[in-house]
């Protein structure tokens, strides 16, 4: 029979290691994922992994078993991911990149608008370039929250709680992330009104 | 006809409207508004479309061999134990006492025994420091928890909100309490005032909710830093400690 995670916590806390290794094998994936959105960058996501479950096994007796695990661990992830950024300075390094991305420059590099269709495209470097930019113009909180919703599927209460929100404030900092994603990816991907 | 502005939109893109049909009907009848609901779509499926490396199936393992090194053992035990033991042990430092206490009024009249050894002479009367083993060995051990968790607070974000370990400290308060006024009781003034200073902080903490922010984190982090309160705990603690092993002095009045 499958261990829970409430179990396997359960277990943990009272110091068996093989419980807590038994965590680690089932959520150190997706958390690569989320620290990997986060951060956009390999080794940094290695790192906020390892730091994510380090802060998870102190902090064991912190967690509230009414709570799902797998948020809990994601809050975290989260926060360490966003230590990481803040300790390296490089969202500010970012947003200082950004602005080679706005203005005439870019309008410049809009790619063919229909033809072929951009959800059909392999995204080619110059593409994956354009996301990561408009991915680095989100504030820390609307990065998170979009990172939430649009890759793993958390539901907008769920996010609330991982930020320390009002639901209805998360559902607006979603919002503020993708009308910015949208200002800066809109040119690559405007529909010809000929073929709707 | 009233259009769906972009808020809703992105709530109907991600399902978390409240009347999704009745989006779906407007959609289907304005042409407006499914451009820009197309536009939206297309913007987060390119998004979506950025890809991550992918970790291969030995990565847990890789993950769980850096990281098994740097877990300390776990001495949790349950709460009710942790105070249950805490309590019993006392007690028995408590009878363990009066037992002596009886005994040398009993041996009052009776010539004290002295014995000769290498290092002089030495009084066999050692209630004190029978009862100072005892509760030094359980102060040693709570010294050590609170030190742990000064030390998370200490080096935690003060930019940032911190999720409270709230039941531990609470655990904490309760173990201190009984700590200091057994300290206090035995004279033990170094003891007893550590646990005086140490008392208010752990009390802040269990009382503090889920979180504390981080005006507070700040706040406690500079009353740490001001008592030096960490340093004392870890000095005290090693002391002690280390103590539990050696001889205790029949005139020391010290943990």
């Amino acid at each position: 029979m499958e261990v829970t995670d409430l179990a396997a916590l359960s277990r943990a806390r009272e110091g068996d290691p093989d419980a807590f290794r038994l965590l680690v094998e089932r959520h150190s994936r997706v958390i690569f994922r989320v620290a990997y959105r986060m951060t956009g960058n390999e080794h940094d996501a290695d790192d906020v992994v390892q730091e994510t479950f380090l802060r998870a096994y102190k902090q064991l007796d912190a967690f509230e078993e009414r709570a799902n695990f797998s948020t809990w661990l994601h809050r975290i992830a989260v926060n360490c991911s966003l230590d990481l950024l803040r300790a390296r300075g490089r969202h500010d390094k970012h947003r200082a990149d950004l602005t080679s991305f706005d203005g005439d420059e870019e309008r410049e590099r809009e790619l063919p608008s229909s033809d072929p269709q951009p959800d059909r495209l392999v995204l080619s470097a110059e593409l994956q370039q354009h996301v990561a930019a408009a991915m680095n113009k989100l504030s820390g909180n609307e990065r998170t929250a979009f990172i939430l919703r649009h890759f793993e599927g958390m539901p907008v209460e769920e996010i609330g709680k991982t930020l320390g929100i009002q639901v209805n404030a998360a559902k607006h900092t979603i919002f503020r992330a993708v009308r910015k994603l949208r200002d800066a990816l809109e040119p690559l991907v405007r529909p010809n009104p000929c073929s709707t | 006809m009233q259009h769906l502005n972009e808020e809703q939109l992105v709530a109907h893109y991600y399902h978390d409207d409240e009347a999704p049909a009745v989006a779906e009907s407007h959609l289907a009848a304005c042409t407006e508004c499914r451009l820009q609901y197309e536009t939206i779509r297309r913007v987060l499926t390119l998004v979506g479309d950025a890809p991550v490396p992918e970790r291969d199936e030995h990565y847990a393992e890789q993950v769980w061999t850096r990281l098994r090194w740097k877990l300390g053992a776990r001495k949790r035990r349950a709460k009710w134990t942790s105070l249950i033991a805490a309590a019993a042990v006392l007690a028995v430092a408590f009878f363990a006492g009066q037992w002596w206490h009886a005994r040398n009024l009993r041996n009052n009249n009776i010539p004290q025994i002295a014995t000769t050894s290498t290092h002089g002479i030495q009084n066999v009367s050692a209630t004190q420091p029978q009862q100072d083993r005892v509760l030094l060995v359980v102060v040693s051990d709570h010294l050590e928890s609170s030190e742990r968790m000064l030390a998370e607070v200490a080096n935690a974000n003060p930019h940032e909100q911190y999720d409270v370990p709230a039941d531990r400290a609470a655990d904490l308060v309760a173990s201190n309490r009984m700590y200091r006024q057994s300290a206090a009781n035995r004279g033990d003034q170094r003891i007893a005032t550590l646990l005086s200073d140490l008392e208010p902080i752990l009390t802040e903490l269990a009382h503090a909710g889920k979180t504390l922010s981080p005006e507070e984190v700040a706040s406690i982090q500079k009353r740490i830093e001001s008592k030096q309160l960490l340093f004392k705990v870890r000095i005290v603690s090693a002391q002690t400690g280390s103590g539990g092993d050696k001889p205790v002095p029949a005139h020391s009045n010290s943990l």
